[in-house]
C-alpha cells in the first residue's frame, strides 16, 4: 500500500469518532479523538490490521490553557496518524487500550508518571521509570514542574 | 498462597554488566510463570532537559542517551529539527551520516553477538567477537575522531569528511569483517551446543510480534517486514538501499541469524555508498530560532525503530522533544515470551532482543510456596550454564 493509500484507509476507518483533523506534514494526518471514542477508534485501526502503536506523547499545552494532550501514533510504513486526545489538566483520564493492544502497557506506565494522566483500566499502575519514593502528584514533564517540588522528598 | 517470605537483598549497585534494571520472574519449579519489568535506574531527565536548551546544546544532550547508539538519536533529532526549519542537509552530509550509521550498526551487532554468547557461556565467540568489533571502532575513530559518542552530526549536515585515506582505511576493514561474519553465520546456524541454547527458545509467532509491536531484529526473527529503512527511507537510503533480511523461525536461533545477515546488508550499502560518495559541501545553514510547529522523525536503530516527535515554539528551544527508543516495545515482548520458558533460559530471552544492554542488575526469583529470593545477573547466567551442561 502505498502512503496515500494508507492514510485515505486510516481516514475512511477513523471518520466516525473524527472531530477535527489535519495534515501536518507529508505522510502523517492527525485526527482528534474525544476520550470517550479512544477504544473504538483504536479498535477500527487494529480490527483493519492498519500498522502499529509505534509511540504516545504526552504533551502539556501549560497552565494558562488548563488542558494535557495524549498523542498516539499509529504507524503504517511511512504514513503516521495520530489521535490528539484532550484531556483538563485538573482531571486528566484517558481510558486504556490495553484492552485492544496488550503491550501498550509500558507505553501507559511513562504517560501517567510523567504527566499524571491516569489510563483507567490499565493492569499495571507501579512507576516504570521513577523512583519509588517519588512524591504523589508531581510530574516532571508537567510544564510547571519545578525542583522545589521535590525537596527532600526523592532521591535523598 | 503467600505464607512467608523472606529477601535476600543483593544490589542495585554491583557490577554484573553495564546497565541496571529489574526483572522478577514467579516460577513453578523450573517453569515462569509470571514476568514483570522495572526500568529507570538510569532515567536522567533527558526529555525535560532538551526542553531548557536551545537546539544546538540539545542535539548534544540527545547523542548522550545512548553510548553504543548515539549516533541514531543525532540522526533522528537533526533530521527532526531540519525538517521543521525548513532546511535539508547537503548530499555528502547525508551520505557519511548513513555511513557513520550502518558503522554503527555493525559495532553494535558485534557487540551484542558476544554478549549474547557470553550469555550461553560461549566465551570463544565473545572474545572472537569483540576482538573483531574493534576493526569497526577503528574505523569510527578514523572518521570522528571517537569511539562512541562520535559527534558526526550538527544541526545541517556533518562534522567530519570522508576522504580517500579513511575509504581505503574502511574498505580494507570492511573486507576482513565480512569475512569474520561469514564465520559467525556458520557459527550461529550450524554450531550444535550454540543451537540447544538458540533453537525453538524464546519463540514468538509473527501474529505475537505485531500484536506486541516490537520492532528490528526483533521483530524480523518472526517474520514481520518491518524496517524503517525500507519503509519509511531517511538520508540515502532511497538511492542506496539495504535488503530486507527476515527469518520466520521466531526463535532466539532465528534472531541470532537477522542480525548476522544484516551485517552483510551494511557492508555492501557502505562500498557502495563510498563508490558514490556525492561531491558538495558538508554543512548548510539553519536558523536559530524555528517557527511553531510539529514534526515526527523515525530511523532504524540497531535495535529497531527509534521514533522523535518535536515541537518547537518560534523561540530557539524545543517545546517538547519525546524519544521512544526500541527498547521499550521490545522489552514489553520479553515479560509475556518469558512466561512458560525455563528458568534457565531467562539470560538467553532477555539477551535476544538486545536490551540497551542487557538491562538487568539483579533477578529476582519468588519461588511458589512463598519463599523469595534475590538472584544477581551472574547467578543466573551460571544457572542457565549449569542446566545446559
Amino acid at each position: 500500500m502505498s502512503t496515500e493509500t494508507c492514510l485515505q484507509t486510516a481516514t475512511e476507518l477513523l471518520a466516525t469518532w473524527t472531530q477535527e483533523s489535519a495534515e501536518p506534514e507529508p505522510g502523517r494526518v492527525d485526527v482528534v479523538i474525544a476520550p470517550e471514542d479512544l477504544i473504538a477508534a483504536a479498535s477500527a485501526l487494529m480490527d483493519a490490521r492498519w500498522g502499529y502503536l509505534t509511540a504516545i506523547t504526552g504533551l502539556d499545552l501549560g497552565p494558562d490553557d488548563g488542558r494535557l494532550e495524549v498523542l498516539y501514533h499509529f504507524a503504517c510504513g511511512a504514513a503516521i496518524v495520530t489521535f490528539r486526545v484532550r484531556v483538563p489538566r485538573e482531571d486528566a483520564k484517558v481510558p486504556s487500550l490495553v484492552s485492544v493492544i496488550p503491550s501498550v502497557s509500558f507505553f501507559e506506565r511513562e504517560l501517567m508518571e510523567m504527566f499524571g494522566v491516569v489510563c483507567e483500566g490499565t493492569p499495571n499502575t507501579d512507576k516504570l521509570f521513577l523512583p519509588e519514593d517519588w512524591p504523589d502528584g508531581v510530574y516532571p514533564l508537567r510544564k510547571d514542574f519545578s525542583m522545589e517540588q521535590l525537596d527532600g522528598q526523592a532521591g535523598e | 498462597m503467600a505464607t512467608e517470605k523472606f529477601i535476600i537483598p543483593i544490589g542495585p549497585q554491583h557490577p554484573a554488566l553495564k546497565e541496571p534494571g529489574h526483572f522478577e520472574f514467579d516460577v513453578d519449579g523450573e517453569v515462569v510463570t509470571a514476568a514483570s519489568v522495572r526500568l529507570g535506574y538510569v532515567h536522567r531527565g533527558i526529555e525535560k532537559g532538551a526542553e531548557t536548551r536551545n537546539f544546538v546544546q540539545a542535539e548534544y544532550l540527545v547523542e548522550r542517551i545512548c553510548g553504543i547508539c548515539s549516533h541514531v538519536h543525532a540522526t533522528a533529532f537533526c533530521l527532526g529539527v531540519e525538517k521543521l526549519a525548513g532546511v535539508e542537509a547537503p548530499p555528502r552530509a547525508q551520505a557519511i551520516r548513513q555511513i557513520v550509521a550502518e558503522l554503527e550498526r555493525i559495532h553494535s551487532h558485534m557487540l551484542w553477538i558476544g554478549v549474547a554468547a557470553h550469555e550461553a557461556g560461549f566465551d570463544t565467540l565473545f572474545m572472537y567477537s569483540w576482538r573483531d568489533r574493534e576493526t569497526v571502532m577503528n574505523l569510527l575513530e578514523g572518521i570522528t575522531g571517537n569511539r562512541v559518542n562520535y559527534s558526526a552530526n550538527v544541526l545541517g549536515g556533518v562534522k567530519c569528511d570522508i576522504g580517500p585515506e579513511q575509504i581505503d582505511a574502511i574498505l580494507a576493514g570492511l573486507e576482513f569483517l565480512e569475512e569474520r561474519t561469514r564465520h559467525y553465520l556458520d557459527v550461529v546456524s550450524n554450531d550444535a551446543l550454540f543451537l540447544r541454547r538458540t533453537r525453538g527458545i524464546g519463540v514468538m509467532t509473527r501474529d505475537e510480534a505485531e500484536r506486541l509491536g516490537v520492532v528490528g531484529p526483533t521483530a524480523r526473527a518472526s517474520g514481520v517486514p518491518r524496517d524503517i529503512r525500507i519503509d519509511a527511507p531517511y538520508l540515502l537510503y532511497k538511492e542506496f538501499p539495504v535488503e530486507l533480511i527476515v527469518e520466520e523461525a521466531g526463535d532466539l536461533e532465528a534472531r541470532f541469524k537477522v542480525r548476522v545477515r544484516e551485517l552483510f546488508e551494511s557492508y555492501r550499502v557502505i562500498r557502495a555508498l563510498l563508490a558514490n560518495l556525492p561531491e558538495g559541501d558538508l554543512t548548510t545553514r539553519i536558523p536559530r530560532r524555528i517557527k511553531p510547529a510539529e514534526t515526527i522523525s523515525r530511523i532504524e536503530a540497531p535495535r529497531g525503530e527509534l521514533f522523535y516527535f518535536i515541537k518547537s515554539n518560534g523561540t530557539d528551544m524545543a517545546e517538547r522533544v519525546k524519544v521512544r527508543t526500541p527498547t521499550l516495545p521490545n522489552m514489553a515482548s520479553v515479560v509475556v515470551t518469558a512466561v512458560g520458558h525455563q528458568l534457565a533460559d531467562m539470560p538467553m530471552i532477555l539477551a535476544g532482543i538486545d536490551p540497551c544492554f542487557s538491562c538487568n542488575d539483579r533477578m529476582t526469583v519468588v519461588r511458589r510456596n512463598g519463599e523469595r529470593q534475590s538472584w544477581t545477573w551472574e547467578q543466573l547466567r551460571q544457572y542457565g550454564i549449569e542446566w545446559y551442561r
